[in-house]
């Protein structure tokens, strides 16, 4: 069922057009992520759904009820800010009471809900402490803490991740993740990384120049992309114009083109046993960049510097190496439609089996 | 602590000017102040400080000089306020305005203040006819004069900091259901508390010193609206620099202690806020 | 940025209050000068403004004035560049002493330099053996005017200073350049406009400056008057014209100034913006 609805958004700051046409339906208790580009509209999105922005027109409905004219304090909304905005003049318990304080909650009750919450993002006795004494990790634990405190039905994090260093950023996302499913509580997060949002989300929203470009499941946006943004988005995609010049790919209009990722692609030294020998392309290796657990191999074929990923237990190669390279498929992109294209040698080999 | 050595060329030279300069300038009349106080006897030094006129003069000043500052608090954070946070025709009129105290010569605006708040003057008449109350050559004239030289401490001090204000710190109160009324005074207030305080300290520090501008308006009768520095100035036209020297003595500890509470209330701020508790 | 805008009522209450506040306080003081200025027409008010005496002392500020401008313009390059670019014990010290100036009463500043120049001061027989007199004398003006005005440009320069870094000087160092070659070429661009600023505040505060140079000043019509003590003493003399106009000229200067002061922070403004 869906819990939060957006109905042909559209806001305007001044003549820039933030949100075109924006329609979203998500699902209560979905973990979903707006995923896009920095200026491609996500945190406006946010943002109206928390109501510090209102649209220029669209409905916004939550719970099945338009929201529009009630203030974002109504809407049943918590928000973790990008910075957190803790106030810092205020203690870790101050700063996670405000939100029952104001709502003239009575001060036991208040005492009983942030000894909770304190409990559960495991900050318990730090009550006391003034934010610029936490570390940046506690600090998004309180923001989320405070957000929580008056039992909100939503929660929207705008770049929850964004101000955390490296490694703390990890653990935090399996922390956050954690804590959401626990709380089934619907969450909307903005960020403009894949890999945290499709770790992180159960949904994911692309977002793109003001539009939606796609929504769906991590597996789908990288299995099947709808548009050509989200082809070359997702994924480390590097576009290629004249794919009719490899072997067994054929254009079938000459305004088409192409993305191809590194692991629709393989590498094989000269010697080692291949299947499609004949369909595969010569090259020599450019560049080899050592990505931890794998080996990125860059070879130019037809123009194009094309990535492969080669795993460091097969044989090493070298750059200026002559090799084979294989590429199984491509996204191909017609008139703004995407499609699969799989390299003919291995559809002609389905087929005869 | 371990000297690091500047790779920047320049440090004898840069030091030696600004030494120099400050000798001169400052430390050698700073030293020589320190000198004749310690030449004159205590006795006497006591007497002169606690002669009733002399109580009197320092009663006056602090007391129009604070509750000056007090007010500028108030129109300064409106001003600053209104400045910072909106748009109308004339804003950056107001803006260039605020700052003629710091420009026009003190004596000027003393001379212009008295004749507008006379009896007789502009203002003056209209409140005089209405209430009955004096302006010029009372203790109201000196805290005008005083309210005139201290507005742009507390405007400029309260501006930089009210615009730095994250919008975000806002946002979150409204999110969390506070209206504007608790966002500013439990959000924002507690941001620009410190820079108040500045601003009133530094107004007061001024305001108590003050003498061009105030001592036209004052009209200077004893142990009414005889301002401290003006007893400084009499002492000094008779030539009589022990006096002039105690009774500064005791106005120079004022001002070091309103600045001290000051710069302490900055520190455990900026303790509060930087985490170096 | 809706949330900022909510309260109509509140915000027409808070402007009028600013406007009235303001038009009380600052610009009718202002208007009445030029009033009482030109009350006895054009005539008047040029024989008042062109007496031999008012140039006298209009030709003493501005004496002074330069003075104080050229030495703070001196001392606040080479203390912020002291300060800002090396880490040496005493750099707290050095600050406050910096400061101290505008914290003190301008009497006071008078009164120190009475005590240190002055006759029972034992630099007053060596000074006088060479035919010095600094107080009730022009040096004392000067001294005067250079003492209140003391931080006004260093304070300019710090925190421009401070938000620059070191970075390219160090570079310009680390390829031979030398101190005035640093300044000159890589320091100078950055602070050219907070000097100026500093300069225009310098100037403002230097006219203006009644207390400490009154304490200094023999009060002697034509020698050691400047401006604001010639007002005075037309004032005590009851001849208000004369007063009123002579302020005139400094108010005008005044407006000059704050008119300067707001070009040089719009032309600052846009040079940090597009250094960004």
């Amino acid at each position: 069922m869906a819990y939060v609805e957006l109905y042909d958004i559209n806001k305007h700051f001044k003549r820039f057009h933030a949100s075109k046409d924006i329609n979203i339906s998500i699902e209560k208790g979905k973990l979903v992520a707006l995923l896009g580009p920095s200026g491609s509209g996500k945190t406006t999105i946010l943002r109206m759904i928390a109501g510090l922005e209102n649209p220029d027109s669209g409905e916004i409905v939550i719970d099945g009820k338009v929201v529009n004219d009630v203030p974002g304090s109504e809407r049943g909304i918590g928000f973790v800010f990008q910075s957190y905005a803790l106030f810092r003049y205020m203690t870790v318990y101050d700063n996670i009471a405000f939100g029952l304080r104001v709502k003239k909650t009575p001060e036991n009750e208040i005492k009983e809900r942030v000894t909770e919450l304190l409990d559960l993002i495991g900050c318990s006795g730090l009550e006391k402490r003034f934010p610029s004494q936490l570390s940046g990790g506690q600090r998004q634990r309180v923001a989320f803490a405070r957000a929580l405190a008056p039992n909100p039905q939503i929660l929207l994090l705008d770049e929850p991740f964004a101000a955390i260093d490296a490694k703390v950023r990890l653990e935090l996302r399996s922390w956050l993740r954690q804590m959401i499913t626990k709380l089934n509580i619907t969450s909307i997060f903005v960020t403009h990384d894949q890999d945290e949002a499709i770790e992180v989300a159960d949904e994911i929203i692309v977002t793109n120049q003001g539009r939606v470009e796609q929504t769906g499941t991590p597996q789908e946006l990288y299995k099947n992309p709808a548009t050509p943004f989200v082809a070359q988005f997702i994924g480390q995609s590097t576009e290629v114009q004249n794919f009719d010049e490899f072997k067994c790919f054929e254009k079938e209009d000459e305004s088409q083109t192409s993305f191809i990722r590194p692991e629709f692609v393989s590498i094989f030294k000269k010697g080692e046993s291949l299947q499609f020998e004949k369909s595969a392309e010569e090259a020599i290796v450019e560049d080899i960049i050592f990505r931890g657990s794998n080996l990125e191999v860059k070879t130019r074929i037809h123009g194009n510097l094309i990535s492969a990923i080669r795993s460091i237990n097969d044989p090493a190669v070298e750059i200026g190496e002559e090799v084979f390279v294989f590429i199984y498929r491509l996204y191909v992109v017609t008139n703004d439609e995407v499609s699969l294209l799989i390299n003919s040698s291995i559809a002609e080999e389905a087929i005869v089996i | 602590m371990k000297k690091r050595k500047s790779v920047i060329p320049g440090f004898g030279i840069s030091l030696g000017i600004t030494i120099t300069i400050l000798s001169i300038v400052v430390l050698i009349p700073l030293c020589s102040l320190v000198v004749f106080s310690a030449k004159l006897s205590f006795s006497e030094f006591v007497y002169t400080v606690t002669r009733p006129r002399v109580l009197s003069g320092y009663f006056v000043s602090i007391s129009t000089a604070f509750i000056a500052s007090l007010i500028n608090v108030v129109m300064g954070l409106i001003l600053a306020f209104v400045l910072v946070r909106y748009d109308f025709k004339g804003k950056k009129f107001i803006d260039g305005i605020i700052e003629l105290p710091f420009a026009l010569p003190t004596a000027v605006a003393g001379i212009s203040l008295t004749h507008l708040t006379t009896t007789n003057g502009w203002v003056g008449s209209i409140l005089y006819k209405l209430f009955g109350v004096k302006i010029a050559y009372t203790r109201i004239g000196i805290t005008i004069a005083l309210i005139f030289i201290g507005i742009p401490f507390v405007v400029r001090s309260v501006q930089p900091v009210l615009e730095k204000i994250d919008i975000q710190y806002e946002e979150a109160a409204f999110i969390l259901g506070a209206n504007s009324r608790t966002t500013f005074f439990k959000v924002i207030f507690p941001e620009i508390l410190p820079a108040i305080i500045s601003g009133f300290t530094l107004a007061f520090a001024r305001s108590i010193g003050e003498y061009g501008s105030v001592v036209f308006i004052a009209g200077n009768t004893p142990y009414e609206t005889e301002i401290a520095p003006l007893l400084i100035m009499s002492e000094l036209q008779e030539y009589d620099y022990s006096a002039a020297t105690s009774i500064a003595l005791v106005m120079l500890a004022i001002a070091v202690v309103i600045l001290s509470v000051n710069a302490i209330v900055q520190s455990i701020v900026s303790r509060r806020v930087n985490g170096l508790a | 940025m809706e949330l900022r805008k909510e309260n109509k009522a509140l915000k027409t209450i808070l402007i009028i209050i600013s406007f009235l506040f303001l038009g009380i306080f600052l610009i009718l003081p202002l208007i009445y000068i030029l009033v009482t200025a030109f009350r006895y027409g054009i005539s008047e008010y040029i024989n008042a403004v062109t007496d031999e005496y008012a140039i006298k002392a209009a030709l003493l500020t501005l004496e002074a004035t330069l003075f104080a401008v050229v030495i703070n313009t001196l001392f606040g390059i080479a203390a912020a560049w002291l300060i800002t670019k090396y880490a040496f014990k005493g750099k707290k010290l050095l600050s406050t002493f910096i400061d101290l100036p505008v914290t003190v009463s301008p009497i006071i500043a008078g009164l120190i330099y009475v005590l240190t120049f002055g006759r029972q001061s034992f630099l007053y027989p060596i000074l006088d053996s060479y035919g010095i007199q600094i107080i009730f004398a022009v040096p004392g003006i000067v001294l005067a005017t250079i003492f209140v005005t003391f931080p006004f440009i260093s304070r300019e320069l710090i925190p421009v200073l401070t938000a620059q870094g070191s970075d390219e000087e160090e570079a310009a160092a680390l390829m031979g350049a030398g101190t005035f070659h640093i300044f000159k070429k890589v320091t100078f661009p950055h602070i050219k406009w907070a000097l100026l600023y500093g300069v225009v505040l310098c100037t403002a505060r230097a006219m203006g400056e009644f207390g400490a140079v009154s304490v200094l000043s023999g009060h002697l019509r034509g020698k050691t008057n400047t401006l604001p003590l010639y007002i005075e003493l037309l004032y005590q003399g009851y001849d208000f014209t004369g007063a009123f106009a002579a302020s005139s000229i400094l108010v005008v200067l005044a407006i000059v100034v704050l008119i300067l002061r707001l070009v040089i922070e719009k032309k600052g403004k846009k040079e940090l913006d597009l250094n960004k």
